[in-house]
């Protein structure tokens, strides 16, 4: 029983919050479509990051291949954090410009978005139990704790993408929740998936660990422990995965554009054209660049621009999906906020900026040295910065804070 | 004006609800979140010493400690805060939205501290050693404050879910109104006292590992004085805390919390406190499995029902005290232009104005007015109610097993209709709404009835069968 698209069009109107949103809905979209570009380079880095180590593992007789093993378990480790925390923006943004759309996907499927917190848990602490536990000698039976680990991660991705597809399809909502009239409110079922569009990002991930091997091995070129020889080899090894990740790439998105409804005419998008053509460009770059071992970070930026370029298409998609159903951010009613939003953008600002900064400069520097790192006159001022702009931001905080609780208590 | 409201389609978890499933998680993420943000100043507090006084060995600790977060806090409670916003969103979708909308700014600033705190962590703990210790003191102190800025932007949020605490907000819409609510100070103060008791548990799991008895001590003791000190502050902010809640709050708390609850918040409270005084003056008696114990026992026996009873208290409202547990707002907020749902409800009821309800049960017939009762029933109550006879405020006990259908509808058409009982929505259902919703509650007695009694006949069955 599907709802015809003028009574959709109504229930995504209804549905949306009746606080309106703080600022322009631009704003909102913007900020999503940015925050999810380093959410999704995480997952990428996780999920190739896992596959390589537990490939590594199994030819753990080259010694080369041991210590990448090791050394990759730990990077998806650490960016399992990053993907989690990175993915909260995205996935507040879009609940406040698409929140029918989110929620209503969510419900409908809610035992598996449930399910998606305790198997995160289980798949990651499962990674960290063989992060432990591949060392040189480990026995080769604790490479079970990383496939275990690896496969809750893949079906949490899959959970995510369904989540994703199904808020682009709220013609069959219904069909899903009522189904012959019955209704089902145990939003037991996955409804709808695209194979095509999920194997993109898959690949992606080979791509994309590709290039972070190639970034990993120029960051570690400095160091003394770390020989030439091992260098090369990642670099090789980041060179081939990113090759085949990136034509792989090329191939699910032709499937995926075929893939998609005729009448969206996806294939005439001039953002489909200049995804494909860039896509294009950096196969040829991979391809013509390997071996290089001058290329530093220059694969990485490109990467980056490959997520700007996918995360824009992807919103590009979600409203075409939903011109047949008149829903458009531009008309959600703003109820502008000023002082939370001067909230969010001087913290991003002063505290993303300096703090964040502080500690992925200590990070970066004291990686890059052997034995402990002495601050530069410059590291010191930015730590000193740092715990300037906190002490400040609490003190404006409680400022504030008490006046406005005064001015209402008394 | 449209004819349809805003309501979502529902998800009913059988027996435990689906209030449960977001109390579980929630509570998951309390701990380790608070453990988190306690050790953060534990951290800072101990580094200072340890460089003040030259003590490189307690620098062993924080990084036990930190290694142990990593795993305690920034996998569980990483992944269970977004895992509340999972659970609200399935369980309560009007309810996050309220919040998200009111507050998106102060949650993306919130974001940004949650980032820099994961790199931090990170920092913190492999950074031990490899840069100069100054440097790293610093690091541990923006750290700290970080995390603490954290709690500060969540709990003006948890505070406005309880209420606004006056008028300005419904009139004004301004984020900064609702988020220094009147109970605002205290809840913050009970949260940071709290942090502090609960690092101090957790600490002591990591405390009676270490090798150097000296160190052991110096440790214990500094641990068992900072958990006092969060249990003694906590006490007084409780006091301070109590006096900020809305009407409905406290009659709650008077009249529906469970029996036990109180006593066994003061018996961890009093176990707390004794725990803390051992170890303060036998810092050698504090052996790891006594640190899980007592752990587990302020998570399993205090948090677990102190987050039960926070969440109840708020009841009938899960924001501002404008949109209930049941979707529906509850009254006109004027300052951000919003309209109680209420009026449409009382004139045309749910099933006339819910998006998600199907046709067939629409036109409902008497073949199926049994399942449009249902679908009605379980929209508005089930949020809070289990429809089976255990579980989560059972319907059927809450009614007393009655199965007479014209007494159920009295209540529905009454106290109910009216908004007479204060931990309870006003749910204005047209008349023959009230004679659906009542139908279906009476059969539940019925299926209920009958069921105990076949029960009964095949017990007896069987009994005669054995003799």
């Amino acid at each position: 029983m599907e709802m015809d698209s003028h009574s959709i069009a109504t229930t995504l109107q209804v549905l949306r919050d009746p606080a309106g949103i703080p600022a322009h809905p631009v704003v909102f979209q913007f900020l999503m479509v940015l925050t999810w570009v380093s959410h999704i380079l995480f997952v990428n880095i996780t999920l190739g990051s896992a596959g390589i180590a537990l490939y590594g593992f199994s030819k753990r007789d080259n010694p080369f291949w041991q210590r990448l093993s090791i050394g990759m378990t730990k990077a998806a480790k650490v960016s399992v954090s990053m993907l989690i925390v990175l993915g909260v923006a995205p996935l507040l943004f879009t609940q406040v410009i698409y929140d029918p759309l989110w929620y209503v996907s969510n419900i409908l499927s809610a035992s598996w978005a449930i399910g998606f917190i305790f198997t995160l848990i289980l798949g990651y602490s499962a990674w960290f139990i063989f992060y432990y536990k591949n060392k040189p000698n480990a026995g080769g039976g604790v490479v079970w704790w990383g496939y275990f680990g690896l496969a809750m991660l893949l079906l949490d991705g899959f959970i995510m993408h369904v989540l994703s597809y199904q808020s682009l399809l709220p013609e069959q909502w219904m069909d899903w929740y009522a189904p012959n009239g019955q209704v089902d409110m145990s939003g037991s079922a996955l409804h709808a998936w695209q194979l095509s569009r999920f194997l993109f990002f898959m690949a992606m991930s080979v791509t994309v660990v590709g290039i972070f091997l190639q970034a990993y091995a120029h960051y570690y070129k400095v160091r003394e422990d770390y020989s030439l020889e091992y260098s090369l080899f990642v670099k090789g090894v980041g060179d081939k995965v990113a090759l085949v990740g990136i034509i792989l790439q090329i191939l699910t998105f032709t499937w995926w554009i075929l893939d998609m409804p005729h009448d969206m005419l996806t294939w005439l998008n001039p953002m489909t054209w200049l995804l494909f053509a860039f896509m294009v460009g950096f196969a040829a770059m991979l391809f013509y660049g390997k071996g290089d071992t001058k290329t530093g970070y220059k694969t990485l930026m490109m990467a980056i621009i490959m997520g700007l370029l996918i995360a824009i298409f992807r919103e590009v998609l979600r409203v075409q999906y939903m011109l047949p159903f008149d829903y458009t951010i531009m008309d959600y009613k703003v109820m502008e906020d000023i002082p939370s939003t001067i909230l969010f953008f001087l913290t991003l600002l002063g505290v993303g900026g300096l703090v964040g900064g502080f500690f992925l400069t200590a990070l970066y520097k004291a990686g890059r040295t052997k034995g402990m790192y002495t601050a530069s006159l410059q590291v010191a001022k930015l730590a000193d910065s740092a715990v300037a702009v906190m002490i400040a931001w609490i003190a404006v905080f409680f400022l504030v804070g008490i006046w406005t609780w005064l001015r209402h208590a008394l | 004006m449209l004819e349809t409201l805003g309501l979502y389609p529902s998800w009913y978890v059988p027996v435990i609800g689906s209030a449960w499933v977001m109390g579980i998680i929630g509570t998951i993420h309390v701990l380790s979140s608070h453990t988190s943000v306690g050790a953060s100043w534990l951290f800072a507090l101990l580094e200072t010493k340890a460089v003040r006084e030259n003590k490189p060995e307690l620098m062993e600790y924080i990084k036990k400690y930190g290694v142990f977060l990593l795993v305690f806090s920034y996998i569980i409670g990483s992944i269970t805060g977004p895992g509340i916003w999972y659970a609200i969103t399935v369980a309560s979708p009007k309810g996050v939205g309220g919040l998200i909308h009111n507050f998106v700014w102060v949650w993306a600033a919130e974001w940004v501290y949650f980032t820099v705190e994961v790199i931090g962590v990170y920092a913190l703990v492999y950074l031990i050693g490899k840069v100069d210790p100054k440097t790293h003191l610093k690091l541990t102190w923006v750290f700290a404050l970080a995390s603490w800025a954290t709690m500060l932007l969540i709990v003006g949020i948890l505070s406005f879910m309880m209420w606004p605490g006056n008028d300005s907000w419904y009139q004004t819409g301004s984020t900064m109104d609702a988020f220094f609510n009147l109970n605002f100070f205290a809840h913050l103060g009970l949260r940071t006292a709290f942090m502090f008791a609960i690092a101090g548990a957790v600490g002591g799991i990591l405390a009676s590992t270490m090798k150097n008895e000296a160190v052991r001590i110096e440790i214990t003791r500094f641990l068992s004085k900072m958990g006092l000190a969060g249990v003694f502050l906590g006490m007084i902010m409780w006091m301070w805390y109590i006096q900020t809640l809305p009407e409905n709050a406290k009659i709650i708390m008077q009249t529906q919390l469970p029996g036990y609850i109180a006593p066994t918040l003061f018996a961890v409270l009093g176990a707390t406190i004794l725990y803390f005084a051992l170890t303060a003056w036998k810092p050698l008696y504090l052996k790891q499995s006594f640190a899980w114990a007592m752990t587990a026992v302020i998570a399993i026996a205090g948090l677990w029902p102190e987050e039960r009873s926070r969440e109840s208290i708020r009841k009938p409202y899960v924001a501002g005290q404008y949109v209930y547990s049941n979707q529906l707002i509850s009254r006109d907020v004027p300052g951000k232009q919003i309209e109680s749902n209420l009026p449409m409800v009382a004139q045309k009821g749910i099933l006339a104005t819910h998006p998600f309800v199907p046709e067939e049960l629409k036109n409902y017939t008497d073949a199926n007015r049994l399942q449009a009762g249902e679908f009605v029933a379980k929209a508005m109550c089930a949020n809070c109610h289990s429809m089976e006879d255990t579980g989560l405020r059972p319907m059927v006990k809450k009614l007393h097993g009655s199965t007479d259908v014209a007494q159920i509808k009295a209540y529905l058409g009454g106290a109910l209709y009216h908004g007479l009982v204060p931990y309870m929505p006003r749910i204005p259902l047209p008349e023959h709404e009230q004679q659906l919703v009542a139908e279906y509650l009476a059969s539940l007695s019925k299926e209920n009835t009958q069921t105990a009694s076949t029960k009964f006949g095949s017990d007896y069955i069987v009994a005669k069968g054995e003799q």
